[in-house]
């Protein structure tokens, strides 16, 4: 049987078995240890069983390490494509085994190979990063290999899909391609990110700080804003990035899938009735509103740590994925404040880009006030958001819950920013401020001439309540569409959806604008 | 008959009254306070009259206001329902005196009965017998160590007034007197003004066995059987029925009879309940007499098939009794789940917030009185019973297997409750067997040392359930996803029937196949040597119950699912299922265990409640133990103590703060 054959087909099998083999048995082990897996077992679970076909299986390294007696099957990195759940996604996974997964010349090429593919067919590119970082020995050439991958995410974003997971060390020049890419996830305990690290920090400034201090899954998760997802291991961390593809169209010329999960479009819910609490003052959880709408109570949400006065993610209506942007009351009283905008433009910008209708959820009483805000550049923040919002050409629609003040109110994709549709429960709150404020600024004078100021500060207040909290005056201006009943609210929604699938709307005609970055 | 009444009462009785009083042609006025003003019992009334604040003090408890509104609204009567104004002798004197007919006995008699003391001399003098026990109420601690010495320890501290066991403390030896004494002293002259205890001998494994007795102002008094509240937490009474295994017809008779002789001598009228510790040895002793309706009195009306309320109103109008005891007869079997706001994960704290989902169960023989909906706000001020399971029976085990099946599909989400802790006290084999006692949680639930292990089947049917919902979940996103799919090589797509999953929950590991048969609803389910042909119905995603039919038997199962992840609650086990694939299994041992993050210097408050007293200063040292702040929530007060040995830096709270789960109350120093 052996004789008969080829001997280059024998050659082939030597050559693929090498290749799995990756940096070797004690290697492999010394991985497992450490709580993380092997760059192919993540595939293996990452795509459909069976479906990974790898590209440059037979690609090493140019031989210049460790004095070139080192072996490096695939370069340090496994290329190629698969499916999730039978569609086709293209991938790259950084073998730690194989020379610490450090990138070089060769490394970067099948990087590159992978993402030229994924962009011409169309088809989302995901990065399982484990690297130790650029391939020193190979000097310019591991620096330009960094060029080519950051070049071709930017071309690339907006036109598929781009996920990282850092599932190891990525460290120094290493972070800009996951940070260029539109979700980040990240391991916790096992990952970390930085572009300089402790030692670098200790011999500079003097101090001492760990790498999961420094830039840990948790410190970005909550504290950076860099990673979108945090899970506890790697099996977590896979299936949810399956998960989020679920959502997502392949490319920024197709819609996103549909998934009929036979939650009855018409289906109403008496308690969001009784959400908004009869006192102005008291906050309420707006995920009982987003987990009640939305089918089959199923929402992915996107930075759930990080600013988390503002609830972005991405969940179905009449089986259609939406991109949810709303406030959250129950977190810093729902303000704006420069984290919860950069996070929710960025949010905003990705579904425009992937044909993702945008529904957002208003409860707002203004910016953050302070000169920490203020400093922080909250002028600069707060205009992300309305650029995107603004900006966004996929159907949107506003529904205000309650508060709706203010500038913050223009900019949480009001009519006046040309949402399609605006609806407003009956308790919603739209005007310049809240009662207090605009009551001491229309009557400060008859209030501090009053015999009992407080008195009269509370009849003008109470009078202000009246003629402005409540949605009815902007609807009667317009600015409203309707004013529903708040257990019908999924029901409009749908319906709205249903007649804004051909909407279309075009752009003008320009190189691109200048987003306040 | 009243054409009009005023119910002084909130929650599950209020709309219970209701109910009676509609079939009856009867008009009704509910009161409420602030934060009840869309509760269901306003919804449900005619009309409704607003009291005043949250506390109680400021509403359901005002005397003055209560009986202002039913003048205002031209009522005749008022119907106090249970706790809050029901057993105030003032109250029912200043209804009577404002030309209103109070629905339960005279003031009098209300007074009598709500002294133990009065209470006890008159059941003597009724030929009942009592408790071992030091006939005067004591104040000061050393009365306390005299009496408890003389009736021997193990004694127990009765407050004088009040009732349902607040307040009560058993007290093992003299050196445990100093502390039991101050916190029964403190909830019992809080609430009720009066700082009197009532020590008693304490009687082991005794049975809670209570008679329903009745009266008319003509003289007619009988007795409606008894009803067995031996499960109880904390003299909190959870589960409930009617008749009891221990009572044979003879000794029926005998507690009968004397718990109408009680009535008679006292001087009765309208429903009461006449409550006995009943020992193993038959022997059996009064403890107090309750003038009101009882929140458990649903199990006497299902065996006697009689509306409580309805003969009430009846009485109250001056109608006589229409029937008498010889007429009297138990049918079947009734049993009553009490369910409530609290987690019986984290110790029964209490539960609060909004309903987001609520679906009560429905079938055959299976009453819900319940005063929440979804959309209810359950808040600490109140009581945190939210409605009451009540299932009847030919027998004892049809009633159980009833309401073992009615709590599987009662799903409340927004807030905890006891439903799945009731159910593992409905499928114990010891509660199956009917062996009672009032110990029968801490013994054989929640005692140190008790290990509960659930039944294999029941976790199968659990295992099954989730990893059946799992996978249809993933094949959906799958044809879901065709129309995307590349139609190159398309055809050669082979359907596989078998598939193969492991669910794992805490240390349970179920290797699963899931063999199709052809039909999306119909499975053969292989766990190990097990075989279960189960038929699941079209599976809706959004709902929150499933109703499987695993070998033929109806199973309904709770269940939450986010991504591979599946919270389930079947018979009393609530787990939370992790779905892993064949591939994913293999690789699962090498992942890390979970990081327990270690919590920092502070205190957070365990539960929602109000601080009544902060027992610490900054820059003092405490003992691991030692009770720092004192909460009150849903009318019952609780220490939170030092988790170590340590130095306060700053108490965070004062009294009256309203404070939530996750507060901080306290810094401790770093050391």
């Amino acid at each position: 049987m052996v004789e008969i054959m080829h001997s280059n087909i024998l050659e082939l099998f030597e050559l693929r078995e090498h290749a799995h083999a990756g940096g070797g048995e004690k290697r492999v082990a010394i991985q497992h240890q450490r709580g993380k897996l092997t760059a192919r077992e993540r595939l293996h679970l990452l795509l459909d069983e069976g479906s990974f076909e790898e590209i440059d299986i037979l690609k090493v390294g140019r031989g210049e390490t460790a004095g070139g007696s080192e072996s490096t099957p695939g370069d340090g990195v496994i290329t190629g494509h698969g499916k999730i759940s039978g569609r086709e996604v293209f991938v790259f996974s950084q073998d730690f085994t194989v020379i610490g997964g450090s990138l070089g010349e060769g490394h970067s090429q099948k990087i590159c190979k992978v993402m030229d593919l994924a962009r011409q067919v169309g088809s989302p590119i995901i990065g399982l990063n484990d690297s130790g970082g650029a391939r020193i020995q190979e000097g310019v050439d591991a620096l330009a290999a960094y060029g080519e991958i950051f070049h071709r995410n930017v071309h690339a974003s907006g036109v598929i899909p781009q996920i990282s997971c850092i599932m190891g060390p990525c460290a120094g020049g290493a972070v800009y391609s996951p940070s260029i890419t539109d979700f980040v996830f990240m391991v916790d305990q096992t990952s970390h990110m930085f572009v300089t690290g402790p030692n670098v920090v200790k011999t500079v400034i003097h101090k001492d700080i760990s790498s999961e201090e420094l830039g840990g899954a948790a410190v970005h998760a909550k504290k950076s804003g860099v990673a979108q997802f945090v899970y506890p291991n790697d099996i977590l961390c896979l299936r949810a990035v399956r998960q989020l593809i679920n959502f997502l169209p392949s490319n920024n010329r197709q819609k996103a899938p549909i998934l009929d999960l036979n939650d009855p479009p018409e289906r109403t819910d008496p308690t969001l009735d009784y959400l908004v609490p009869p006192n102005p003052n008291q906050s309420y959880d707006m995920n009982v509103l987003i987990y009640s709408i939305l089918d089959a109570a199923e929402f992915l949400e996107v930075q759930p740590q990080f600013a988390a006065n503002i609830i972005c993610g991405l969940g179905r209506l009449g089986g259609q994925t939406i991109g949810l942007v709303a406030n959250q009351p129950a977190v810093l009283a729902g303000a704006l404040d420069n984290n919860a905008s950069f996070k929710a433009a960025r949010f905003v910008r990705f579904c425009d880009a992937f044909n993702i209708p945008l529904v957002c959820l208003v409860d707002v009483p203004g910016f953050m006030p302070g000169p920490e805000q203020e400093h922080g550049g909250i002028i600069r923040h707060g205009a992300k958001l309305l650029y995107a919002f603004t900006e966004a050409t996929v159907p949107r629609i506003t529904v205000i819950v309650r508060k709706a003040y203010g500038g913050a109110y223009v900019v949480m994709n009001s009519k006046h920013i040309h949402c399609d549709i605006n609806y407003a429960w009956p308790t919603a709150e739209i005007a310049v401020m809240g009662p207090r404020g605009a009551t001491e600024v229309i009557h400060r004078r008859e209030i501090e001439q009053a015999e009992d100021p407080d008195a009269m500060m509370a009849e003008k207040m109470e009078t202000y309540r009246k003629h402005f909290m409540n949605p009815f005056v902007a609807a009667k201006r317009g600015y409203i569409d309707d004013v529903i009943f708040p257990r019908d609210t999924r029901h409009r929604l749908i319906r709205t959806l249903q007649f804004l699938e051909s909407k279309k709307s075009g752009r003008p005609d320009r190189k691109h604008g200048n987003i306040p970055l | 008959m009243f054409e009009k009444i005023l119910i002084a009462n909130r929650g599950e009785i209020a709309v219970r009254i209701i109910r009676t009083c509609k079939t009856m042609g009867i008009r009704t006025v509910a009161v409420y306070s602030e934060p009840d003003f869309r509760s269901i019992h306003v919804i449900q009334a005619d009309e409704a009259v607003l009291l005043g604040g949250a506390r109680p003090s400021e509403s359901y408890l005002s005397i003055d206001k209560v009986i202002e509104a039913a003048l205002a609204t031209g009522c005749q009567a008022i119907h106090p329902g249970y706790g809050f104004l029901s057993e105030n002798p003032v109250f029912a004197e200043k209804v009577a005196a404002a030309g209103l007919t109070f629905i339960g006995p005279p003031a009098e008699v209300i007074a009598t009965m709500g002294d133990k003391i009065a209470a006890k001399k008159l059941a003597v003098i009724a030929g009942v017998p009592t408790v071992p026990g030091y006939s005067e109420a004591v104040v000061s601690l050393e009365a306390a160590l005299t009496a408890a010495a003389e009736v021997g320890y193990p004694v127990l501290l009765k407050p004088a007034a009040g009732g349902g066991g607040k307040g009560m403390r058993t007290v093992d030896r003299a050196m445990d007197m100093i502390s039991a004494m101050r916190l029964c002293q403190q909830e019992t002259s809080k609430s009720f003004g009066d700082a009197r205890i009532f020590v008693e001998r304490f009687i082991r494994r005794p049975r809670h066995i209570e008679i329903q007795v009745i009266a008319d102002q003509h003289g007619n008094v009988v007795h409606l059987g008894e009803r067995e509240c031996s499960i109880q937490r904390r003299y909190q009474k959870i589960i409930e029925e009617s008749p009891s295994c221990a009572l044979s017809p003879a000794l029926r008779e005998k507690m009968g009879n004397l718990a109408c002789e009680l009535a008679r001598k006292a001087g009765y009228v309208n429903a009461g309940t006449v409550e006995f510790i009943l020992d193993e040895d038959g022997s059996f002793y009064f403890l107090e007499m309750n003038t009101r309706l009882q929140v458990e009195h649903p199990v006497t009306e299902l065996v006697n098939s009689l509306d409580l309320v309805e003969l009430q109103l009846r009485i109250a109008a001056g109608e006589a009794l229409p029937f008498r005891q010889h007429e009297v007869s138990l049918s079947g079997w009734a049993m009553e789940v009490r369910v409530c706001a609290e987690d019986p994960k984290r110790g029964f704290v209490p539960s609060i917030g909004l309903i987001t989902r609520y679906a009560a169960p429905r079938g055959r023989q299976v009453r819900v009185d319940a005063g929440v909906d979804a959309g209810s706000t359950v808040s600490v001020y109140y009581d945190p019973l939210l409605a009451k399971v009540i299932t009847w029976g030919e027998n004892r085990e049809e009633a159980r297997r009833r309401m073992v099946q009615a709590l599987n599909g009662y799903h409340i989400e927004g807030i905890f409750t006891n439903i799945d802790f009731a159910n593992l006290v409905l499928t114990h084999p010891v509660f199956i067997r009917g062996d009672l006692a009032t110990d029968f949680i801490p013994t054989h639930l929640l005692g140190e040392g008790v290990k509960i292990t659930a039944p294999l089947e029941v976790l199968h049917a659990m295992a099954t359930a989730t990893t059946l919902i799992y996978h249809l979940r993933e094949n959906l996103v799958q044809t879901s996803l065709l129309p995307l799919k590349s139609r190159v090589g398309a055809s050669s797509t082979v359907v596989k029937g078998n598939y193969e999953y492991v669910a794992k929950s805490d240390e349970d590991i179920f290797p699963l196949r899931l063999e199709s048969t052809g039909s999306e609803l119909l499975w053969r389910v292989l766990i190990g040597e097990a075989v279960y042909h189960v038929e699941t119905p079209p599976m809706e995603y959004y709902r929150r119950r499933l109703k499987l039919q695993i070998n033929g038997e109806v199973a309904y199962l709770r269940l939450k699912y986010s991504g591979n992840f599946i919270e389930v609650a079947f018979c009393g086990v609530s787990r939370t299922f992790e779905i892993y694939n064949r591939r994913e299994w293999q690789l699962a041992r090498y992942m890390p265990p979970p990081v327990t993050k270690v919590s920092g210097n502070i205190l957070d408050c365990p539960m929602p409640g109000l601080v009544v007293d902060v027992k610490v200063t900054a820059g003092e040292r405490v003992f691991r133990g030692q009770e720092m702040v004192i909460l009150e929530s849903m009318k019952m007060e609780s220490a939170v103590s030092a988790p170590g040995d340590g130095v306060v830096e700053s108490v965070c709270v004062q009294p009256g703060d309203a404070v939530e789960t996750g507060t901080v109350l306290v810094h401790f120093k770093k050391d």
